[in-house]
């Protein structure tokens, strides 16, 4: 489909380490596909546990990481063509990243603004100040912050939630098509949690960007993705609309996880808090 | 032979009523000095609580709301810059100190371990890397259980059996073990000499949530069944809906509501509590769900009065001159705002 803002087709990924008499494949992501429609923004999220080969997949749709197998392309730019500084910056004004955590994504020492400035100075040719602060203003309204309340401040000034509202903005001043969140929220403190995921939800229906959203969070997952993947162990598990896969989950693996999310619902229906785990009184029994 | 026969005689206190655990009014500060300038960043500032015995009793928060201080307060864990400015911990089985801070080393090496143990988030940081499991098990618990090393290395394998884990783990280095065991072969050693008191700060927080729920299910078998009281600090609400008796809810270094854990999700009256709980997201619900507005107040300066004010939506004239007090609305459930429990009088 020439349509396809980001193709995915058969990619792989092997990590070789060790030498050259005993060196070990490990194999982080295998032959997964998927495609995205430029004409249909989405919330794309990718699922698996510490170890699923969620993060490469995400540092290979950046372009961080060079799959082994396979091909990407976004908006018809095929990854492996991108050499050169103006390959890469026309490649970054498609694609912008948002980091997990917040307070390690900004120089500590560097105030904001500047930031935000030099960000847009470096994607567009724009020479007059005044010009790049309407920019980047606009940018931050998009966010729910704005310029004034940003000015001039350190990173630590900010709260977790407003620092990732800020990194969201710092996306969009390149006017990218594609942002890659790779667990967006989950260094974010719970009162400031959802907003930052409705905000996720604004700039798909109001800018129309797509949105790859890795995460380990079933529940948030549910709340904004239109389709999800499940990895294990590199591998796509499963796939689909996200309602339906996580509603009624067909893998084994899938109802593993599914199974293991704690809900807030079990307390308020006062039933048993928990159940310690069995193993205890079969070992007693046992002993 | 049985874990039961390797424990040592009882040398707990006869009283077994009342609570393991009482704190009053608990003040614990970071201070930083500035030019000659002392500034004050109030973390713990007034806290009282009681554990009862055989309960696991949770504490909830953001990030900066100070749990972490008020878990290192109790273990006695203070070093500047932090300090404590008031109140008093008592624990039932070190009475008359007021807090293992104030206790003198002979006391606290008897009580450490034997009465108090440590489930911590990073099991890396409790697991000396450099030494195999069987000797960091020889560390922390040989000196308080009694009998030969034979009898000693059983009861290990025998405890380490109730968390599923093979005998052959005690001859690995920690980094040999991947998180999940390394987590449960901590919670092993934090239990193996049947505590009565167990602090868990975050024991579940890096894992995954397949491996999670297991080692939630082993924290709470193992409690059960050696009747010990833990204090579970986690921020994630869906974790305390599985495993806390009751819940004590901390904002900016207050707290401000405590209540049995289904009457915290059923009822909450705070305003910062009802917001936690109806902010979580459900599989199978598309109810749209807001965030607060506004951030967590800096603990160096934080708002007058009700430390919530600021982005209350119940907010009064009275909240911003006056703390609320935490007052019972109704038994066992605790809240301190003014306009959930009737204290606007002066």
């Amino acid at each position: 489909m020439s349509a396809a803002l980001l193709e995915v087709s058969h990619v792989g990924k092997i990590f070789t380490r060790g030498g050259l008499f005993s060196s070990r494949r490990i194999v982080a992501v295998d032959d997964v596909s998927f495609q995205i429609d430029a004409a249909r923004p989405e919330i794309f999220t990718v699922i698996g546990e510490s170890g699923s080969g969620k993060t490469t997949l995400s540092r290979m749709i950046l372009n961080i990481e060079r799959p082994t197998s396979g091909a990407l392309s976004v908006d018809g730019l095929d990854l492996t063509t991108v050499r050169t500084n103006a390959g890469r910056m026309a490649f970054m004004h498609k694609v912008q990243p948002i980091f997990q955590n917040p307070f390690e994504a900004f120089n500590p020492l560097k105030q904001l603004d500047r930031y935000l400035f030099m960000t847009r100075r470096r994607f567009h040719a724009e020479a007059d100040q005044a010009t790049i602060e309407v920019a980047v203003d606009e940018a931050l309204r998009n966010v729910g912050l704005s310029l004034k309340e940003v000015r001039r401040r350190y990173p630590h000034e900010l709260s977790g939630g407003q620092l990732q509202r800020v990194a969201i903005a710092r996306a969009l001043l390149s006017n990218p098509k594609l942002i890659v969140a790779d667990e967006p929220v989950s260094m974010v403190d719970a009162s400031l949690r959802m907003s930052i995921v409705n905000l996720f939800k604004a700039l798909r229906d109001d800018l129309g960007l797509s949105i790859i959203y890795v995460t380990h969070d079933l529940a948030t997952a549910y709340y904004i993705s239109d389709r999800i993947i499940i990895m294990q162990k590199g591998k796509v598990v499963e796939s689909g609309d996200a309602r339906a896969v996580l509603n009624a989950p067909q893998h084994p693996y899938s109802r593993q996880l599914r199974a293991a999310v704690l809900l807030p619902g079990v307390a308020a229906a006062g039933g048993p808090v928990s159940q310690p785990a069995n193993v205890f009184r079969e070992f007693n029994a046992s002993e | 032979m049985s874990v039961e026969a390797a424990a040592p005689a009882d040398t707990r206190p006869p009283d077994r009523s009342g609570p393991i655990l009482s704190v009053t009014d608990l003040r614990a500060h970071f201070r930083t000095t500035h030019f000659g300038v002392n500034r004050y960043v109030r973390a713990v500032d007034g806290i009282s609580f009681d554990v009862k015995r055989g309960e696991i009793y949770g504490l909830a928060g953001e990030s900066s709301s100070g749990k972490t201080t008020l878990v290192k307060t109790i273990a006695g864990a203070i070093k500047p810059p932090l300090e404590v400015v008031g109140g008093t911990i008592d624990f039932a089985f070190l009475p008359g100190y007021g807090g293992l801070h104030r206790a003198p080393p002979t006391e606290v090496a008897r009580i450490r371990w034997r009465h108090l143990s440590y489930i911590m988030q990073g099991s890396m940081n409790v697991l000396n890397p450099v030494r195999r499991l069987r000797q960091s098990f020889v560390d922390f618990a040989r000196p308080h259980i009694a009998g030969t090393a034979k009898e000693f290395e059983t009861a290990v394998i025998g405890h380490l059996a109730r968390v599923r884990l093979e005998p052959s783990v005690l001859a690995a280095y920690p980094h040999e073990l991947s998180g999940g065991m390394r987590q449960r072969a901590t919670i092993a050693l934090a239990t193996i000499c049947r505590p009565d008191f167990i602090i868990a700060d975050e024991p579940t927080t890096a894992l995954d949530v397949v491996v999670q729920k297991d080692v939630l299910g082993m924290i709470h078998g193992i409690q059960r069944e050696i009747g010990s009281s833990v204090l579970f600090v986690t921020h994630d609400m869906g974790v305390h809906a599985h495993i806390a008796d009751r819940l004590g809810i901390m904002y900016a270094g207050r707290l401000v509501e405590e209540a049995t854990t289904p009457e915290i999700f059923k009822n909450p009256l705070h305003p910062y509590t009802r917001h936690l709980i109806s902010s979580l997201p459900r599989i199978g619900d598309d109810v749209p769900r807001g965030g607060l507005e506004g951030a967590p107040p800096s603990l160096a300066d934080p708002p007058p009065g009700c430390r919530f004010h600021p982005r209350c939506p119940l907010a009064m004239e009275i909240c911003s001159r006056r703390v609320p007090d935490m007052i019972e609305t109704k038994p066992a459930h605790r809240v301190a705002c003014f306009a959930v429990n009737g204290s606007t009088e002066p």
